[in-house]
């Protein structure tokens, strides 16, 4: 059970301050990263008029994406940012998926990823309100309704950072976690890939829609 | 007292795990199983498109799982980590980790099956509207669940973070004192976001050309109902870091465990208020569109009176701190 | 006070499991009752789908379940292995 806290790390001496780079973690995402590129190329190469399997599938993916971004941001601004949903969601979706392959692991599973990308989801969608209203009746946003609300608005925002990222955090790691220990107390051969198939594919799937649909609901109330 | 350190620091771990689990699990359950039941009905009013009914009540049930989850890995670290410099300061703030993930899973679990019940029910009044209801019930409960995920970090916080050298007293009262805000504060405004956005998914089987309003004025409502947990987490925050002078009275530790309890229970009434105030606009916004606008104010300044409380319980909480 | 170190830290484990495993039945009792009442109320307005019914409650109150299962497997581990 003392495996539940290692993980290897690369330490580099910089200035006097040390850089840790969770080694096992960037792995995986580079993992994640071939695996899209290589979905990626399959579905495209060769585009016919009459479908193959694959492409269908790429075909699918990108229109039920853009019709979500299309139905919260309206068409035009849906051109500008749908691409981004669709790889934060094929990002997540392979990454929570990643720990059913043996001997790898979900790179969500690390606070650093899914903070990572809360913030990067964060700065599009303040950095899309600025752009489309402007940046004086953006600062005013922030004092409506009452003048002394601004703290609480300001302390708002950096909590929506805050929980999707430990949403999607804790939900993985959570399964993960209760997958070990089912695994420690019982040998069965049924139960694991069973509990497998609920928490990484279920839930997985699940909480990548749910990070994604959040990113694109910020996005469009800053824009509003 | 004759035990060793390592003792005592595994006694409030094994009893900080036990709250966090036990506690954290009667929410989930109760919030899954009012979907469970609204499904049931919505079924017998519409059998032909049961499946639909029943993908949208396993995926609302996944989502409200998630405050259980987070409980249960508070309780596995609790359990299985060993404290890196052991002193009777980390078995305080292993209690108090404890304390702040089980009360602060409660409310959201419960308040995250209110989305979830209402969009079952509402796909067998308006088959139509399946897809938006389904979006709608994950991004409501998903929100709701804020309050949990704050009791999450507070909880990691104490388990982690090595508080160096702080004196025993009265900083045990303190961390025991910031698991009790974060977590008892978090009950209301999990319970009350949980509210709001029921109505959201009522509202938008009812209309479902308004989901644009109908969704802004939830996410607006929810994130103001969640102030209350929000000055548990300072409250929290404000006695994890301060540092206290060493006192061998016993009034100091109390006070500072005075001041947690009164700001954790204080947040309770204001959270749920604020929900049923964001649940009324929301389910009107969905009847009046047109009015959106005032409702909107209506409900911000009626949220920001309710609210008062909380902030009284507040400023009694930082005079003792800071005063006594 | 006499009492051995490991002695306490047993009384605790089991404290912890107690805690464990009785709060965490509260919940999954209460919300299927909810799901059976409802299930009830809905088989009496509409009697000819009690298969289909009967097979929804069983399958929601089974999720409803899962969060008491993790507060079993958190006290067996407080019992048996720490």
């Amino acid at each position: 059970m003392g495996e539940l806290g290692k993980l290897h790390q690369l330490i580099i001496p910089v200035f006097g301050h040390n850089i840790t780079i969770n080694l096992e973690v960037v792995v995986m995402t580079w993992i994640v990263f071939a695996l899209l590129i290589i979905l990626g190329l399959f579905a495209s190469y060769k585009r016919k008029i009459l479908p193959r399997p694959i492409q269908t599938l790429g075909e699918l993916i990108v229109s039920m994406l853009y019709g979500l971004t299309e139905d919260a941001l309206g068409k035009e601004l849906a051109k500008t940012y749908a691409p981004l949903i669709c790889a934060l969601f094929m990002f997540l979706l392979v990454s929570n998926w990643l720990g059913i392959i043996p001997h790898l692991e979900e790179p969500t599973k690390d606070l650093n990823t899914t903070l990572g990308l809360g913030i990067m989801g964060f700065f599009i969608a303040h950095y899309a309100g600025i752009r489309s209203k402007g940046f004086k009746a953006y600062i005013k946003e922030y004092f409506q309704p009452i003048f002394f609300m601004m703290p609480l608005n300001l302390i708002g925002e950096v909590a929506k950072i805050v929980s999707i990222s430990f949403r999607l955090f804790g939900n993985i790691m959570g399964g993960s976690i209760i997958i070990l220990v089912v695994s420690y107390l019982t040998y069965s051969l049924v139960l694991p890939p069973f509990l497998y198939g609920f928490f990484a594919l279920f839930v997985g799937t699940i909480q990548a829609f749910v990070f994604t649909m959040l990113t694109v609901v910020y996005i469009s109330v800053q824009v509003k | 007292m004759g035990f060793e350190v390592e003792t005592v620091i595994k006694i409030a771990a094994y009893t900080g795990g036990g709250i966090a689990m036990g506690l954290g699990a009667v929410g989930a359950a109760i919030g899954e199983g009012y979907t469970a039941a609204r499904a049931n009905i919505a079924i017998s009013r519409n059998p032909e498109i049961s499946g639909d009914i029943f993908k949208s009540m396993l995926v609302g049930q996944a989502v409200a799982e998630s405050a259980s989850i987070f409980a249960l890995v508070i309780a596995i670290l609790l359990l299985f980590m060993d404290a890196a410099t052991p002193s009777l300061l980390k078995a305080a703030a292993f209690l108090g980790a404890g304390l702040s993930m089980g009360f602060g899973a409660i409310g959201s679990g419960i308040g995250s099956g209110y989305p979830g019940g209402e969009a079952c029910f509402g796909i067998s009044q308006q088959p139509a509207a399946d897809s938006q209801l389904t979006t709608n019930m994950l991004i409501g409960s998903a929100v709701c669940q804020t309050p949990a995920i704050f009791s999450m970090v507070v909880a990691l916080m104490l388990i982690f973070i090595d508080f160096g050298n702080a004196p025993l007293t009265p900083t045990w009262a303190a961390f025991i004192g910031a698991g009790l805000s974060m977590g008892l504060a978090a009950i209301g405004s999990g319970y009350g976001g949980g509210l709001a956005a029921g109505a959201s998914c009522e509202g938008i089987s009812r209309s479902p050309q308004s989901v644009t309003n109908v969704t802004t004025i939830m996410l607006v409502g929810q994130a103001v109902s969640q102030t209350p947990s929000i000055f548990g987490l300072l409250i929290s925050f404000i006695l994890m870091f301060k540092s206290f002078p060493e006192s061998s009275m016993l009034a100091t530790p109390m006070a500072l465990l005075g001041a947690g309890l009164c700001m954790g229970f204080g947040g309770i009434g204001p959270g749920i208020g604020n929900g049923m105030a964001a649940e009324g606009a929301v389910r009107w916004v969905a009847r009046n569109v047109e009015h959106s606008n005032e409702l909107m104010r209506i409900m911000l300044v009626g949220q920001a009176v309710s609210q008062s409380t909380a902030i009284y319980a507040m400023v009694v909480s930082l005079v003792l701190i800071f005063v006594v | 006070m006499a009492i051995e170190g490991a002695e306490i830290v047993k009384a605790a484990a089991f404290i912890g499991a107690g805690l464990s495993m009785g709060l965490g039945a509260i919940g999954p009792g209460v919300g299927e009752g909810m799901v059976a009442a409802k299930a009830c109320e809905a088989i009496g307005r509409n009697p000819k789908e009690a298969g289909l019914l009967t097979r929804t409650m069983l399958v929601g109150q089974a999720v409803s379940e899962s969060t008491g299962i993790y507060s079993l497997v958190v006290a067996l581990l407080l019992l048996f292995v720490v």
